[in-house]
């Protein structure tokens, strides 16, 4: 049983790592052009679909895939702001509603193009490592790595470099900021592209682990904005937190209580923490 | 007074359509349309009147539906008794959603996340309880729904043009129900709270109830539409609760228009008429309905009424 539930610990913590890595480009982007951004999901789906595409249908090996798959997100995130999100800066209710719109357009293109049949990757990355009598595959262990890298490079961007500290301070006080010297409309745009390529950086290592659908963004999104929630938004190490405890709850979760409602625990969760913690769990922290 | 002719030559022009045309596919569309933008009326009155994001619509849509037929299976109660009980489950449902949600001040993106996350329980709910609800299979409605007619005595309701009447009744009642509430004091509170509710706090309105009023009064109109569709249509399924159901009501809302009362009409006329038109597969039509949610907000933000209105003040002006 404590090995049933060890096992469950680091699944939980390696999925959330997924969704804390979507989270932060939820956060990155609701902190600088005040909206939350639904259509990341899409974006991660997207990434997924791409990395799929450059490594099974073209023949790259995985790691040129995964990067060419960030680039093409990114690629696509760029034209979504300037055609869409541009418009929508800081009107929370439109922004919500046209990352809505976009996911259903974006989903049913996949839908037409990959139809519903799952897609699987070759396997990567085979094997096995055993630690104290828990299988893990070495994929895992090489995803979760790479994701907490990602992520606290990030962390270390937006806390040591002039754009980091300009991200900052605009969040803070866009009018200040922009008084400072920071290119503003630069910079919204640089936040969302690369939330978006964050995004297709965990949609093409989720390619690695599980097969594809092109639904599996809309599940991730709800997630990875519980996990933005969860830590209190505008937090960068608080969005890896909020996924691993996201992804703890329902390995653990889901043990006890019926699979069934796996999906339901964290939103249990979530709703807790918004009424009696409206600030997030880690409020007042960075 | 020539908006009272207005409105009533329309719904004169409305009730001899029967007699025109005996076209079963023009009037089912029509049905759908009238069910639809009952719901799209009373979401508009949550959203665009006190300005609350609700994302629970589609759930009390959808719970009304599986309630009618489960009371009516289990309680043996006859249609109409299931619509009410259906609805007054809603009632105590948003009820509890409801005050969670403005006792704790939870606003705008909040206030969408929370109803979101309660909207998803209900649909797990009914996904997963498999005994009651037959799980994702749904259910086939054996029984049908029965209407009380002066001469006629207790029938069923099984002709389209029958189904039109009910259909177009209802809508008329949801509208005038909504008239009323929009243009009495209480609709005045409902503006201060979607403008202000800080504001509308120190001036001394309960922004806790009228918040409340408006979202269970919003979601109990959407429980009358989920109780007819359901049987209207024949069967049951947990696509009734998804967040792909909220997002139609959202787009019908925002392209008709959320200005005045019937607007959302509108949207929901031409949305349930372009996929029967044109035909679109599913995976189309949900294209179709994501482009035209990102158009109308970003070309067309007043919907298809507020454009039409505006263009016509302009010309008498």
């Amino acid at each position: 049983m404590t090995q049933l539930i060890a096992g469950q610990l680091l699944n939980g913590a390696i999925v959330g790592t997924l969704y804390g890595i979507v989270a932060l480009g939820v956060t990155l982007t609701f902190g600088i052009t005040g909206i939350v951004n639904f259509a990341l999901g899409v974006f991660m789906m997207f990434g997924a679909y791409a990395a799929w595409y450059f490594s099974d249908t073209l023949g790259l090996p995985y790691p040129l895939a995964v990067l060419a798959a960030v680039a093409v997100t990114a690629a696509a995130g760029l034209v979504a702001d300037q055609a869409l999100f541009r418009f929508t800066r800081n009107n929370l209710v439109n922004g919500l509603l046209v990352s809505l719109g976009l996911i259903a357009v974006l989903e049913a293109c996949a839908l037409l193009v990959f139809t519903s049949t799952p897609k699987e990757l070759h396997r990567v990355l085979p094997g096995i490592v055993m630690v104290a009598g828990l299988v893990l595959p070495k994929m895992k262990l090489v995803v979760f790595a790479l994701l907490l890298v990602v992520i606290f490079a990030t962390y270390a961007a937006l806390t040591r470099t002039w754009t980091g500290r300009a991200a900052y301070a605009y969040a803070q006080n866009p009018e200040a900021a922009a008084l400072m010297g920071v290119a503003t409309s630069r910079l919204q745009t640089g936040v969302v592209v690369y939330s978006c390529g964050l995004a297709g950086l965990g949609g093409a290592l989720y390619a690695s682990l599980y097969s594809l659908e092109p639904t599996l963004g809309s599940l991730f999104i709800l997630k990875a904005i519980e996990a933005a929630i969860l830590a209190g938004i505008g937090s960068v190490t608080g969005a890896l937190l909020g996924g691993v405890i996201l992804g703890v709850t329902e390995g653990v979760g889901s043990i006890y209580l019926p699979l069934a409602f796996r999906d339901a625990y964290g939103l249990v969760f979530l709703v807790v923490i918004l009424l009696f913690k409206p600030a997030g769990l880690f409020a007042g922290r960075r | 007074m020539t908006r009272l002719a207005g409105t009533l030559v329309i719904a004169a022009l409305l009730a001899a359509l029967p007699l025109a045309t005996q076209s079963d596919f023009v009037l089912t569309i029509l049905v759908f349309a009238f069910l639809q933008g009952m719901v799209a009326v009373s979401f508009n009155l949550v959203f665009g009147y006190a300005g609350q994001l609700s994302m629970f619509h589609a759930a009390a849509f959808g719970i009304a539906a599986y309630a009618t037929h489960l009371f009516m299976q289990h309680l043996g109660v006859g249609y109409w008794g299931g619509v009410l009980l259906g609805a007054t489950l809603v009632a105590a449902i948003s009820v509890v959603v409801g005050a969670i949600c403005f006792r704790f001040r939870l606003r705008e993106f909040y206030f969408a996340v929370v109803t979101l996350a309660f909207s998803e329980m209900a649909r797990l709910t009914v996904l997963n309880w498999n005994s009651m609800t037959n799980g994702s299979l749904g259910i086939n409605l054996q029984e049908k729904a029965t209407l009380w007619i002066p001469g006629m005595g207790v029938t069923r309701i099984e002709s389209t043009v029958g189904w039109y009447y009910l259909a177009l009744a209802a809508l008329g009642l949801t509208l005038l129900a909504c008239w009323r509430l929009v243009h009495s004091w209480m609709g005045r509170a409902f503006a201060a709270i979607r403008l202000n509710d800080e504001l509308g706090d120190t001036l001394g309105i309960n922004v806790f109830r009228y918040k409340l009023v408006a979202f269970v009064a919003g979601s109990v109109m959407a429980a009358f539409a989920g109780s007819l569709y359901a049987y209207f249509l024949g069967s049951l399924e947990p696509g009734y609760l998804s967040i792909d159901q909220s997002l139609g009501i959202i787009a019908m809302v925002l392209l008709g228009g959320r200005s005045a009362v019937a607007a959302p009409v509108v949207g929901a006329l031409v949305l349930t008429a372009l996929p029967h038109l044109i035909n679109f597969s599913a995976e189309v039509r949900s294209m179709v309905y994501g482009a035209i949610l990102i158009f109308t907000i970003l070309v067309m933000p007043q919907g298809i009424y507020g454009t039409f209105a505006q263009l016509l003040r302009r010309r008498h002006a």
